[in-house]
């Protein structure tokens, strides 16, 4: 805003304070998800024009499912899984030990961290019966958050 | 197939003959003992002392008598095989019927001996899940967020790992349709006949 041509006749200081203050009064609203009338009343208190806090609201309303979104997505959790990679294969032998006939699963996910955005992708390999096991538990999660949003 | 057996090998075998029975029966189960636990330094110098031949040719016929087992059973060659492949030391008809014995009898624990020193990557070992529902932070009020929450248990090189993850409805009905495409794969056709024509 320092650099909008609109606004270089203001002084900078008061630019800022302003910036800061509108950027805040938003990120509250957003927070509270306060809707139309107690933005309107706060507004008020702070002696704003009728027209202004009009147009200070649709603004607000135009982009409030973006900031919503926004915040929502601050926040720490533990490592997400994103997607899922596989791989079978079958084993024939190995320096150690010829003629082993195994088939086997390698299993790839890959992960984000909510703090730094990449995170070396976690594998691991199974047989036939944990991979099983694995699906298995992951339906009866699956089957539970069914439940859940049917109560 | 047929095992080749170097002269160094031949040479620690060829104690051997001379020992009898009792003594082959010994080295064998002192070299089974060290398959399972590794070299046991006492245990040939005890031997030594009660069949009254020297320690190093104990040592040299136990260690000859470890490779012959370890490369029959890594190659998984049949009996016939292994008769034919020692038939050139030139034993007894007994001694070699005792050596093919003992090479039977311990086939399949060598080979999960073996199985454990390849190259392995973490290993899926079990999985705990949790649902949850997010309802507030401290940037957004008022949240409805649900997320499963799993522990993984991974065990690399018998050390059990454990890891804490997260995932949403979404993702988590993409894993399971994945994982399903996965599993279906073994029961193709193709892996069928590929595992059919290995063997």
């Amino acid at each position: 805003i320092l650099d909008d041509p609109d606004l270089k006749d203001i002084d900078p200081t008061v630019l800022k304070h302003c910036h800061a203050a509108a950027a805040t009064c938003i990120l509250e609203a957003g927070k509270q998800k306060a809707d139309i009338s107690a933005i309107s009343t706060c507004l008020e208190d702070c002696k704003l024009d009728k027209e202004r806090i009009e147009q200070f609201c649709t603004e607000y309303q135009k982009n409030k499912d973006a900031l919503e979104i926004l915040l929502g997505s601050i926040g720490r959790s533990p490592l997400h899984i994103t997607d899922v990679s596989w791989r079978l294969e079958y084993q024939i032998k190995n320096n150690q030990l010829h003629k082993t006939y195994q088939p086997s699963y390698l299993v790839t996910l890959n992960v984000e961290s909510s703090d730094s955005g990449s995170h070396p992708d976690i594998s691991f390999s199974c047989t036939m019966e944990q991979l099983q096991d694995l699906v298995g538990k992951l339906k009866d999660a699956a089957k539970s958050l069914e439940r859940a949003t049917q109560m | 197939m047929l095992l080749v057996l170097s002269a160094e090998h031949r040479a620690h075998l060829g104690c051997l003959p001379q020992a009898g029975g009792a003594v082959v029966g010994e080295l064998g189960r002192l070299a089974m003992e060290q398959l399972r636990r590794g070299t046991a330094p006492r245990a040939c110098e005890a031997a030594a002392r009660k069949l009254s031949i020297g320690v190093d040719t104990i040592q040299h016929g136990v260690e000859g008598l470890v490779y012959l087992l370890t490369e029959s059973s890594k190659l998984m060659i049949s009996e016939v095989d292994f008769q034919d492949s020692i038939h050139v030391l030139g034993f007894s008809d007994e001694l070699n019927k005792s050596l093919i014995q003992l090479y039977l009898d311990n086939r399949k624990e060598i080979r999960s001996i073996l199985g454990e020193l390849a190259p392995r990557l973490p290993s899926y070992h079990s999985l705990e899940w949790r649902l949850d529902v997010q309802l507030a932070s401290r940037s957004l009020r008022q949240q409805i967020k649900p997320a499963v929450t799993m522990k993984l248990h991974l065990n690399q090189n018998e050390d059990p790992t454990a890891q804490v993850l997260q995932t949403d409805p979404a993702t988590l009905l993409h894993l399971i349709q994945q994982l399903e495409q996965a599993m279906g794969e073994m029961k193709m056709n193709h892996c069928r006949r590929i595992v059919r024509n290995m063997k």
